[in-house]
This record gives C-alpha cells, sequence and structure tokens, in this order.
C-alpha cells in the first residue's frame, strides 16, 4: 500500500497522504490554508509573496469599459479625432499627467501605480469581464471563479463578522464562484447606498417587524423544525442550514451591523466621497474591508460610452451629472481615507473595467470597444506608488511597453494579496486546474 | 499561539516528507519484481509502449506537472502520453537534444531531473536504483530510438471485473493487460495508473493493489496507453443478508435495485407514507404542491398500490405536467430570448411544450431538433443551432446534452478519463461545420472529415451531415443515447443519477448500478423512446416511493437507492409553492396575471427570488452546477418581499375571515405548506401560540409568523 505515495504525489511537493495527515492535525487548530500558506512561504521560489502586506482588495469595477485617452492615458499630441475634448493637467509625480476632470486623483497619484498598457483582444463586455475578473481566457468548457471568490476560498478559516466577499451594490456575471462551490459567490448588498434611508437587502427585519417579533419567529421555526420528522439534518441539508445560520449572524452581529450603517459617518465625510451612488459604495467598502471583509467590489455602471462621450464624462449637463467628478471624489477619498486611518499598507485598491475605448472618435461623437489597449490604477497593500508601467503608442492603439495582460493583473492581485496564483484547485469532474496557468507579477510594481 | 502553529506544521511537513522517504524502498523493489520492460534486442526498444509509460507512471506528464498545457519549466509533455510523437520531440530532440546524453546516458538531463540529482520542482520521481531508471538508461544507451510507429495500445483489460470484498481492510490485487495494434498481449499491471473515484471507500495502490477501507462502492479507475477501463469495487454495508421480502418489487427497476441491495448488504427502507407519497410525486412529475383537499381525500382512502399508480397516470395528464418538463427541457436546449429573440424564444419553448404535451417519442423529438434548417422566424426547431457558431461549441453541447458524454477535455488534448481523443472531437464537431466554416485540425491543420463519435465514417460523404447525425445519433444502436436521458430522468425523481454526473457518462465513471440504467435504456428503446411512460415507470417502483427516513445501516449509502434522497424544491418551484401555500400569486412582468415561474419561457423575466434562489441562467448549461444558496437566499426568505409580501390577500385574511377554530388554522397552515397534517404535538404546539394572543391584531400576527416560520422550515425546502 505504500506504493501510491510517487504516483500521488503532486508538484507542490505534497502528496494525499500529506493532505489525510493535515486533515489529522486541523483539531489543533491548524488550518490547511496555515500549512499550505507556511509551506509556500517555505519554498525557495516563492518571490515577491513572502513580503505579503496587502490583507483585503477593493475593486473598483467601472463596468461597461472607460476610454484609457479620456482618463488615464491622454494623447494632446493626437489629432483631434483621437484626441478629444480633454487636456491633460499635471500631478503630485513629476513628469506624469491625467485627465482635467480628475483634479483630485492627480493630488493622489503618489500612491498611484499607473499601468497604462493593460491589452487583450476580447472586445465583448461578458467575455472581457470574465477576462480581467478571473485572469483565465473565458472557455465554452470551464467557468472559472472571479478573483474574489478565490479569495473567499483562501479566507475559509477566518471569522468575521462580514461575509469574506461583497459586491456593491450586485456583482456583475463574471465575478461569480465559477466551478467553486456556491459559497464563494459575492454577498451583493443590492440597493443604493447613497439614499439616506439605505439598508442592505434583506438585512432587516420586514417592516413592521421588530426585533421582539423575529425573535419569535426564529423560536418557532426552530421548534417547528425540531417537531418536524420529515426532513431531518443531514448532510444533504447542511449547507442549507449553515446559510440561515450565517444569515442570523449577519443580521444579529452589531459589527455587521455597524460596518454597513454608513449613518455613522459623519457629513463631512459622505461630502469628501461625494454623495452618488460610486462615492457611498466607496465608503462602504472602507467599512466592510475594516469590518474583516477580504475582497470588496464596487460597480459602478455606465462606461460603456458609445455616444456623447465628452458630454457624459465631465459635469456637462449639471453638477453630478458626469462620470469623472464623481470618480475622481471618490476615488481620491478612499485612498486618501485608507492613508489616514493606516489602513492602505494593508489594502490593495484597484481601479478598473473591462476594456479600453477606441482611439478614434465614431460619428456620435463616442467611443467604442477597445481591448488592445487600457489602463488601471493600482494602490496600497504595498503597490510602489508615483510611477507609470507600461505606455501605448502616439494614437494610444496598443501597448509599445511592458503590455499587461489580463493573467498579469490577476497574477499580480493574487501575489499581493498573499495568494499563490499556482495553487490548485480540483473542479468537481476531478480535473485538477490551478488558480492561474499563465500570468507573471508586474515588472516594478512593488 | 501562532509560533506554535508554524511548530505544529513544520512538524506535519517533516514528518510527511520522511514518511514519502521511508516508503519509498520497498516500492522499488516491487516494481523490479513485476517490471519486464528491459529488452535484451535494441530493435524491439518502442518509445510509447515501453519508456513512455514510466514517464506517466511517475507522473511526469501529470496535469499539475509537464502536462499542463503549458508545460513546466520549458519542458512540456503531452497530458499523460496522450501523443508520444510529440513527446519524443520534446524529449529528444527540442534545444538541440539537451534533455538526452548519448555519450553519457546517466547525466542525461531527463534523468538528473526526474531523480532530483539537480534542481528539479517536481522532485524526485524517478529512483536511480530501478529498473525503471535502468530501462530509460538503456533505451537512451541505444540511441533513444521511437520504434515501430504504427504499433500502439488498442484495449486495456482488467481482472477481476467487480471487486466485492467480505469487509474493509481487506486488499485485492487487479491484473491488467494491454493488447496491442500487433495482436500481442502484455501485462501491463505494474506500468498502468490507478485512481480510486472515492478515496474514503478504497485506494488504489501503485501497483495494482486495492484497499477497501470503508463499507460502500465505488470504481478504480485505470489507465494505461490512452486506453481507459474500470472496475467496481466495494464491501458490503451491512453484517447480515437482507431479507427478500422485505422488498416486494413493483416492476423491473425494484429487481435490479434489489439485486445490488441484496449484494451490498443494504435494508431498504420502508414505503413512504401516503402523505409523503403525494407531496413528491406532485412535486416531481407536476411541480406544485398537492392542495389542502387532495390530500385530506388521498390520505382518506386506504393506502393502496393502485391509488398510488391511479395519482401517478392522472398527473401525467395535467398539463402542468408538460409545464414543468418544458421547463426542464427548456434549461437542456438553453432557450434564451437574449441569444434568440424574444419571439423565436418564444415559439421555440412552445414548440417544446407540444411535444411533452402530446409526449412525442423522444428520438424523434431529438432528430427534429438535429435536422432542423430554415428560417428562424417561421420555424422553431431552427433555433437549435443557433445556439453556438462554432462548430466545436456546438459538438460539445450536443454530446453532453443528448449523449451524456464531455468531449471538451478533447479539444485540446486527449480525454484523461476517457479514450476520445482530439481526432474524435474535431470529426465530431465537424458534423456540425458548413462549408463556410470547414473545420481544421489544430495540429496538422487539415480538413476534417465529419466522424460521430466511437461511430463509423459516413458511408455517403455527400448526404446530409444533419441527417446523417440525426440517425446515428437517435439509433437503437447507439450506446449513448438512451442512456443519457433515462439517467436524466431518473435524477430528475430520484436526486441522484445512476450514473453522477448525468453529463459524464465514460467508462471510468461506472454507474452505481450498471445493470439498473441497461434495463431502463433497453425499456424506453422498447417502449419507443416514450418519456411520460418512462416517468410512470418510476414513480410506480417501489424504490421510488421508499421513505427518506433511513435506517442505521443504509444512513450512508448514497448511491443505491436503498431509501428516498431528499431533494431541495427546484427555484422555480419553490417559488410557486410559497405563491401556492400563501394562495398570493407572484406577477412577472411580460406575463399574464396567474402565470407561475415553472411557466416562464426563460431566465430574462425580472425576478430577484428566482435570480437568488438560483435559477438557471442558460448561458451555460446548469446540469452538475447549483447556482444559488448562500446567505443572500436565507435573508430573502427570511426578510424579502418573496415571503413577506404574502401574508395579505391570500390564506390568512381566509382563515380570519371565516373565523375558524385554532385547531383548524394549524391544519391548514400544515397543509397549505407541508401538504400533511401536523402531529398532535405541532398542533398543540399551534394551538399553543395562537392561544396568547389578546386582541384581532395579535392573532394575525401570530398566524402569519406560524407561517412564516412553516416556509422557512427545512422540510418546506425539500421535496422528501
Amino acid at each position: 500500500m505504500s506504493g501510491q505515495h510517487a504516483a500521488l504525489k503532486r508538484c507542490d511537493g505534497l502528496n494525499r497522504r500529506d493532505f489525510l495527515y493535515l486533515g489529522a492535525v486541523s483539531f489543533l487548530g491548524l488550518s490547511l490554508a496555515d500549512l499550505l500558506r507556511i509551506q509556500s512561504a517555505q519554498a525557495s521560489e516563492a518571490g515577491p509573496a513572502a513580503k505579503t502586506k496587502a490583507v483585503s482588495c477593493i475593486l473598483i469595477w467601472l463596468d461597461g469599459g472607460p476610454s484609457h485617452l479620456d482618463t488615464f492615458d491622454l494623447k494632446p499630441n493626437a489629432p483631434a479625432e483621437v484626441r478629444g475634448d480633454f487636456k491633460p493637467i499635471g500631478t503630485s509625480v513629476a513628469g506624469v499627467q491625467i485627465c482635467e476632470h480628475l483634479p483630485r486623483t492627480a493630488q493622489m497619484m503618489g500612491e498611484v501605480a499607473l499601468v497604462r498598457s493593460l491589452t487583450h483582444e476580447l472586445g465583448n463586455h461578458d467575455t472581457g469581464s470574465r477576462y480581467l475578473l478571473t485572469g483565465r481566457r473565458p472557455s465554452a468548457a470551464t467557468e472559472y471563479p472571479s478573483l474574489g471568490s478565490v479569495i473567499a476560498k483562501e479566507s475559509d478559516n477566518t471569522v468575521a463578522a462580514v461575509p469574506p466577499y461583497v459586491a456593491i451594490p450586485a456583482a456583475v456575471q463574471a465575478a461569480g464562484a465559477g466551478y467553486l462551490p456556491g459559497a464563494y459567490s459575492p454577498f451583493s448588498v443590492g440597493g443604493d447606498p447613497s439614499r439616506a434611508d439605505y439598508r442592505v437587502r434583506d438585512l432587516d427585519a420586514p417592516e413592521g417587524v421588530s426585533f421582539d417579533r423575529f425573535d419569535r419567529r426564529r423560536t418557532m421555526l426552530e421548534t417547528i423544525d425540531g417537531f418536524s420528522r420529515g426532513v431531518e439534518a443531514s448532510p444533504a441539508t447542511a449547507g442549507r442550514d449553515a446559510f440561515y445560520e450565517q444569515a442570523y449572524r449577519l443580521m444579529t452581529s452589531p459589527a455587521a451591523k455597524k460596518a454597513f450603517d454608513l449613518g455613522q459617518e459623519p457629513d463631512a465625510v459622505h461630502n469628501r466621497y461625494g454623495r452618488g451612488k460610486l462615492g457611498a459604495g466607496c465608503l462602504l467598502a472602507r467599512r466592510l474591508v475594516e469590518a474583516g471583509s477580504r475582497f470588496v467590489t464596487v460597480v459602478d455602471n455606465g462606461w460603456d460610452m458609445h455616444t456623447g462621450i465628452f458630454k457624459a464624462l465631465p459635469d456637462a449637463q449639471f453638477p453630478g451629472s458626469g462620470k469623472l467628478p464623481a470618480l475622481d471624489h471618490a476615488y481620491s477619498a478612499l485612498l486618501s481615507d485608507l492613508k489616514e486611518r493606516g489602513l492602505l499598507d494593508t489594502t490593495l485598491v484597484v481601479l478598473m473595467g473591462e476594456f479600453g475605448r477606441t482611439p478614434k472618435i465614431n460619428s456620435a461623437a463616442g467611443r467604442d470597444h477597445w481591448p488592445r489597449a487600457g489602463s488601471a490604477c493600482l494602490a496600497g497593500g504595498g503597490v510602489k506608488g508615483g510611477q507609470v508601467i507600461g505606455a501605448t503608442d502616439a494614437f494610444g492603439e496598443a501597448p509599445i511597453d511592458t503590455p499587461v495582460r489580463p493573467e498579469d493583473m490577476a497574477f499580480s492581485i493574487l501575489r499581493l494579496l498573499g495568494v499563490d496564483p499556482s495553487r490548485q484547485y480540483v473542479m468537481p469532474n476531478g480535473r485538477p486546474l490551478k488558480i492561474l496557468d499563465t500570468g507573471d507579477f508586474i515588472r516594478g510594481l512593488t | 499561539m501562532k509560533r506554535l502553529r508554524i511548530a505544529f506544521s513544520a512538524l506535519a511537513i517533516t514528518f510527511a516528507l520522511v514518511w514519502s522517504a521511508f516508503t519509498r524502498a520497498p516500492q522499488a523493489q516491487a516494481r523490479e519484481r513485476l517490471g519486464s520492460f528491459e529488452p535484451s534486442d535494441s530493435s524491439r526498444l518502442h518509445f510509447p509502449t515501453q519508456i513512455l509509460p514510466i514517464l506517466t507512471k511517475a507522473g511526469c506528464n501529470a496535469g499539475a506537472c509537464h502536462g499542463a498545457a503549458i508545460g513546466q519549466g520549458g519542458f512540456k509533455l503531452s497530458l499523460l502520453g496522450y501523443d508520444p510523437e510529440s513527446d519524443f520531440d520534446a524529449i529528444t530532440r527540442q534545444f538541440g537534444g539537451r534533455r538526452v546524453d548519448f555519450s553519457f546516458p546517466s547525466q542525461s538531463l531527463l534523468l538528473r531531473k526526474a531523480t532530483h540529482a539537480i534542481k528539479h520542482k517536481g522532485g524526485e520521481r524517478i529512483d536511480s536504483d530501478s529498473a525503471d531508471y535502468r530501462a530509460v538508461v538503456r533505451w537512451i544507451e541505444e540511441s533513444a530510438p521511437y520504434g515501430r510507429r504504427d504499433l500502439k495500445v488498442s484495449t486495456i483489460e482488467i481482472r477481476p471485473t467487480d471487486v466485492l470484498v467480505s469487509a474493509p481492510g481487506k486488499t485485492i490485487q487487479l491484473k491488467v493487460t494491454a493488447t496491442l495494434s500487433d495482436g500481442s498481449v502484455e501485462d501491463v499491471t505494474a506500468h498502468a495508473l490507478y485512481s480510486s473515484n472515492d478515496d474514503s471507500v478504497a485506494v488504489a495502490g501503485e501497483e495494482g493493489s486495492v484497499e477497501v477501507t470503508r463499507r460502500g462502492l465505488t470504481a478504480i479507475m485505470v489507465r494505461y496507453g490512452g486506453q481507459v477501463a474500470a472496475v467496481r469495487v466495494g464491501a458490503p454495508m451491512g453484517d447480515v443478508e437482507v431479507e427478500a421480502g422485505s422488498f416486494p418489487p413493483q416492476n423491473f427497476i425494484d429487481e435490479k435495485v434489489w439485486d445490488e441491495l441484496h449484494r451490498m448488504r443494504v435494508p431498504p427502507s420502508a414505503l413512504c407514507s401516503d402523505d409523503e407519497f403525494l407531496r413528491r410525486v406532485y412535486l416531481d412529475l407536476i411541480g406544485r404542491l398537492p392542495s389542502a383537499n387532495e390530500v385530506r381525500s388521498f390520505v382518506a382512502q386506504p393506502s393502496t398500490t393502485a391509488g398510488r399508480r391511479k395519482v401517478i397516470s392522472e398527473l401525467l395528464k395535467r398539463p402542468e405536467y408538460a409545464d414543468l418538463w418544458t421547463l426542464r427541457f427548456s434549461d437542456l436546449l438553453l432557450i434564451d430570448s437574449k441569444r434568440l429573440g424574444e419571439e423565436p424564444a418564444r415559439a421555440y419553448h412552445n414548440w417544446v411544450r407540444e411535444q411533452l404535451a402530446s409526449n412525442i417519442p423522444f428520438d424523434r423529438l431529438v432528430r427534429n431538433l438535429l435536422t432542423a434548417s430554415g428560417d428562424f422566424s417561421r420555424i422553431p426547431t431552427a433555433n437549435f443551432y443557433r445556439l453556438a457558431q462554432d462548430p466545436r461549441d456546438m459538438g460539445e453541447f450536443v454530446s453532453s446534452t443528448f449523449l451524456g458524454v464531455q468531449i471538451a477535455c478533447a479539444r485540446c488534448h486527449a480525454h484523461p478519463f476517457a479514450s476520445w481523443t482530439q481526432e474524435d472531437f474535431y470529426g465530431f464537431a465537424a458534423c456540425f461545420a458548413d462549408l463556410r466554416s470547414e473545420l481544421t485540425h489544430p495540429k496538422t491543420g487539415r480538413d476534417i472529415a465529419p466522424k460521430p463519435l466511437g461511430g463509423r465514417d459516413p458511408a455517403d460523404r455527400s448526404a446530409d451531415r444533419h441527417v446523417a447525425l440525426a440517425e446515428w445519433l437517435t439509433s437503437h444502436e447507439n450506446p449513448y443515447f438512451a442512456k443519457a436521458i433515462v439517467n436524466r430522468v431518473w435524477r430528475y425523481l430520484m436526486g441522484r443519477g445512476i450514473a453522477e454526473p448525468v453529463d459524464d457518462l465514460r467508462v471510468s465513471n461506472p454507474p452505481s448500478n450498471p445493470a439498473l440504467l441497461d434495463a431502463l435504456a433497453s425499456d424506453f428503446v422498447a417502449n419507443g423512446y416514450d418519456l411520460s411512460r418512462l416517468v410512470q415507470t418510476i414513480a410506480e417502483s417501489r424504490t421510488y416511493q421508499l421513505s427518506s427516513h433511513p435506517t442505521d445501516v443504509n444512513r450512508d449509502d448514497d448511491r443505491l437507492f436503498s431509501h428516498g434522497y431528499v431533494k431541495p424544491l427546484p427555484p422555480q418551484v419553490l417559488a410557486d409553492a410559497i405563491a401556492q401555500a400563501t394562495q398570493v400569486p407572484d406577477a412577472y412582468v411580460g406575463y399574464p396575471a396567474g402565470t407561475r415561474a415553472v411557466e416562464l419561457i426563460d431566465a430574462r423575466a425580472p425576478s430577484y427570488a428566482l435570480d437568488v434562489l438560483g435559477r438557471c441562467t442558460r448561458d451555460i448549461a446548469c446540469d452538475s452546477r447549483s447556482r444559488g444558496g448562500g446567505v443572500s437566499q436565507a435573508l430573502h426568505l427570511m426578510n424579502g418581499a418573496t415571503v413577506n409580501e404574502k401574508f395579505r390577500g391570500g390564506v390568512i385574511d381566509r382563515l380570519l375571515a371565516n373565523n375558524v377554530s385554532d385547531t383548524r388554522i394549524a391544519d391548514e397552515l400544515y397543509l397549505s405548506t407541508l401538504s400533511r397534517l401536523p402531529s398532535t404535538q405541532e398542533r398543540d404546539f399551534c394551538i399553543g401560540r395562537l392561544a396568547t394572543a389578546t386582541i384581532a391584531a395579535d392573532k394575525r400576527h401570530l398566524i402569519e409568523d406560524l407561517l412564516w416560520a412553516l416556509l422557512n422550515s427545512r422540510e418546506f425546502a425539500y421535496n422528501h
């Protein structure tokens, strides 16, 4: 029987008997994740993972695909049909310019590693989003887990009052658990956090049901479940029973309630982040990270600007109408607030969307999908700020330096969060699969 | 504390390493005893059958190592050696042949890495004091020849074919022989790969020994030279023989199930009660709860087999039967108005419903889809091929949906758990290509002729590809077609496929009861692919009607159908059940009032409840994945509108208006939610709670709370 060892031995040096053994020691309070972490720290080839700083990640997802040419990669010397309406402005980093409608962000660039060479080939919202959010090229045969789900899985053993993976207000379809169990799907808070009466969807007892009455309901439910001979608690019902337990915990935990309650923030802070959805979403994300969430996605819709892009981006119609001022407020406030609280070192903040937009302005004064080039910002969590990584050509059509693929972006995010991207999972059909097959750590990022 | 943890884990790792080093030596000896790949005549050296199996066995080309799609450390081998020629190339030619050293064979990079003489991420794979090592050295000494190009492994055979040991702890030895393409037969026991489908039941050793570690049933998969086979192994679940009298068969299903229960010494549970039967069969066949009156009148009659049969045959005639099965087939066919357009999707959905309502033979239904052509806005079935443009996607879809066969792996490499090759994959995909999108092989770049999976080349190349495909796919001889659909229908009713997952039938994943699956498929074919008869046959069996309460011995059984397996209500059925129990219907935008969730044509009708309950969104097959669940679902059912906004205008209003007794209220609440009368204990509890009401408003609240608790109860959430 001893013969099984070599056959089952894996590239990571652990074989299955080891896993069984590890299972046996887990009662000592030692989790498998702990062991793997220690093991990967011992491995000589661990590289940058060894000095992991980031504990959590806030991803600001600009859904629809933000125009790189009108945000972080302006081309003032290009012809008018490429250049667009906006002028570049200087930033706190010498030699780095960004869009004039991002003045607050400009002052925070000392914290930001600006990637101007994000590039891939999938110019369709769904596939592009999947590519960026999973780090794997979408496949018809396999649905891959999003980065947030991977992080949720890797934080199985950390107990916090709030869920590990949260989407504000709701997850895009590509942000799901893929082949991992549904438990690693994001918890969508729902609703509009910028409203004064904001509540997480379904977190409070229904209107008119006091806490006492909810308690009465819960007692009745426990009694009825206890009496019922119809379906007894068994492995088949374990998942559901656990989710009800977690839901109760979330409803009754003062810490969770507090984390979700934006009313606890003074007016000045609300104003600092901006009064819109994105500002409130970023503020909520900060509170959740403080309470122990590991991966919080703030989804900002409306970046798919095929028409009238120069009206939609700035506050052209009325204060608060434009996407850029709202983003400028929220993003700069999030970075500076995290920094003031001493949380920026442990919180990685990523700003990106599924692709950039066409350099040539179309006949409807918009820009169309352009996956060949796009920009992304990374800050905090050990990232070296005040730098630009990569560059695009004169018209912003393609990277001419340090191209960064979605795989590289995902690889870097995982590494920064202390997860080895080559870690292997087993799909339900038994196929062993690494989190990522390819990808490199973005050079110079830390 | 942290430090202590690190110390413990360091200890654990050290222990593991020492352990594996310790166990290596006897293994090498065993190899030598069995191994016989040291040919004296160098002209008989053959890389694919003598050298490659050594590397495969050592794990070099495993999916996690050099067999990965992009290789490992710049060295790529084909997954488990499916492509000997390119592996030969990688080893002997790539990088100017730096991996083999003809002057100093033992100094070859290949061997120094594999023995961990130099840095190797995979560690030591081959012991330098082993027959395998010497075989590779000798091969390189002879200038690393490929040998006969045409010789390959045709089949492998395992002896014994089915293993049942008397008790856990016993070990048996398998013997594996390979038949090569020249007709020669070799004992390859020492060189095949073994893996257990369920390690908790049986563990496979490297040399083909199998230790059964727990009572139960699983299979050992054996792979060698691109061929796959499997053998069922297990140990009886009970100590004593089960008495035949405890399981009088209703039909052939019960006979086949009984054979296995008897063999495995698993006592079956008793027959379920009448109210359990009624709720179960309503939910499974028509996706509804029985009404309070239907429950009352059924349980009032004496319990008879004939009575149950009557219910089944009546349900099969109800329009809700077609509604529920249309939902199931629309999920399978991925009918989606976003992809197809609103009107075509509706017409396609309606077409499916007509077929099921009129119970058209299933083979004809599938033939109609596979041969459909023309204008999709007028011909509903023409939407079938609009699912995917790429013939490869279409091929994967058809094989998993109608054959229960996963060929997607073979798109990029030979299937690791089945014998499908890239040639099979592309041949099958070519059946879906047209002149505009002729398929070429990814490696050879040549055009590919259409060829059904495991079928013969179509004799007439000029024949319509789709007609030829449909004929082959639905023919009686096709081993997969009938099995795939009966296995799916079985799963809808029984909660688990006889082969699981239902879209992954393969030799290496044998059914838990092969004779049962064969018998169901034969019966289905013999009766003209009659779906509703199939449903009826299953529902009438004693097996279907077993109680879901396990006995002490059959509690751990999850594949022999010794008791009813509890099933969570499907998302749409759960939403409808809440509406039915509360007597307050849901409203769906764009649909007439009173439309049930089961009747929606696709997942595009906005409904947070159905989203959070996990309906299939039909962008990708939902077969083996459970969506939904999670904290959001629990929160929604406890606090959301789906339950809490159904307390007014429905059953509670009626109970209050009629001023019925508290006893009656308790009975009605239980009947409408759990489809049974409360036990005395349950009734007394309800009455006790209702008696605490001092004013009318209080009474309403108490009824609401009881109903809330019943709708959130475990029993309500499951079909049991």
